[in-house]
């Protein structure tokens, strides 16, 4: 068993950009989830746990280890996810 | 970059992003282009941090035979930045307040082209 998965839970690491990183309160937070969690999954907990998070769902893109992935792509104990608003470099 | 937004006096503008992703967006961005174009050398770079009013945030070379075509390349390439790199602007006004300017839904797909 991997160090830091329990039956329980897996922990993923979430960054967060712009207004989501306002909304969490910080940049970048361990998160614990159930196991076999999806991305979609994942919204709904941040949702739960981090009202002000709530509003901005709908407009954050998901990444994992640095690809858009879509609300049914499974997360795995360790992964690095980012939520990511509508962009403005350039 | 522009001095006034909705009537409000921007002081400056910080940019910051997913660098390893934005990173791998500007290579991508890069080896499309010149894949595409015979001829066609091309690099951006983004700049991250804090800038001051009139200062440019990207900076794209492109080089071709023909001077169109680099032209052309560099239009392109400054569009596929604006959707496809994960980077934030927050503008900093004369008031003090400061706020996040989030346009583009991130999309990884190139802009289609006519």
């Amino acid at each position: 068993m991997k160090r830091g998965a329990t039956i329980d839970s897996m922990r993923i690491r979430l960054l967060a950009f712009a207004s989501a990183s306002d909304a969490l309160g910080a940049s970048e937070r361990e998160i614990e989830l159930a196991p076999g969690s999806r991305v979609g999954d994942l919204r709904r907990e941040l949702g739960a746990r981090f009202p002000a998070l709530s509003p901005l769902l709908s407009r954050l893109a998901v990444a994992i280890d640095g690809e858009i992935a879509g609300d049914a792509l499974p997360l795995a104990e360790g992964a690095e996810v980012a939520l990511l608003p509508p962009v403005s470099g350039g | 970059m522009r001095d006034r937004h909705d009537g409000r006096e921007v002081a400056g503008i910080d940019y910051s992003g997913y660098e390893p992703m934005a990173e791998r967006a500007l290579a991508r961005i890069e080896e499309e282009l010149a894949d595409a174009t015979p001829g066609l050398r091309i690099a951006i770079v983004h700049r991250l941090g804090a800038l001051a009013v009139g200062e440019a945030s990207v900076a794209i070379a492109a080089s071709s035979p023909r001077r169109s075509t680099a032209q052309e390349a560099t239009k392109l390439a400054l569009e596929r930045v604006k959707r496809e790199v994960p980077v934030w602007k927050r503008e900093r006004y004369a008031d003090g307040s400061s706020a996040w300017r989030e346009e583009e839904p991130l999309a990884t797909d190139p802009v289609p082209t006519a």
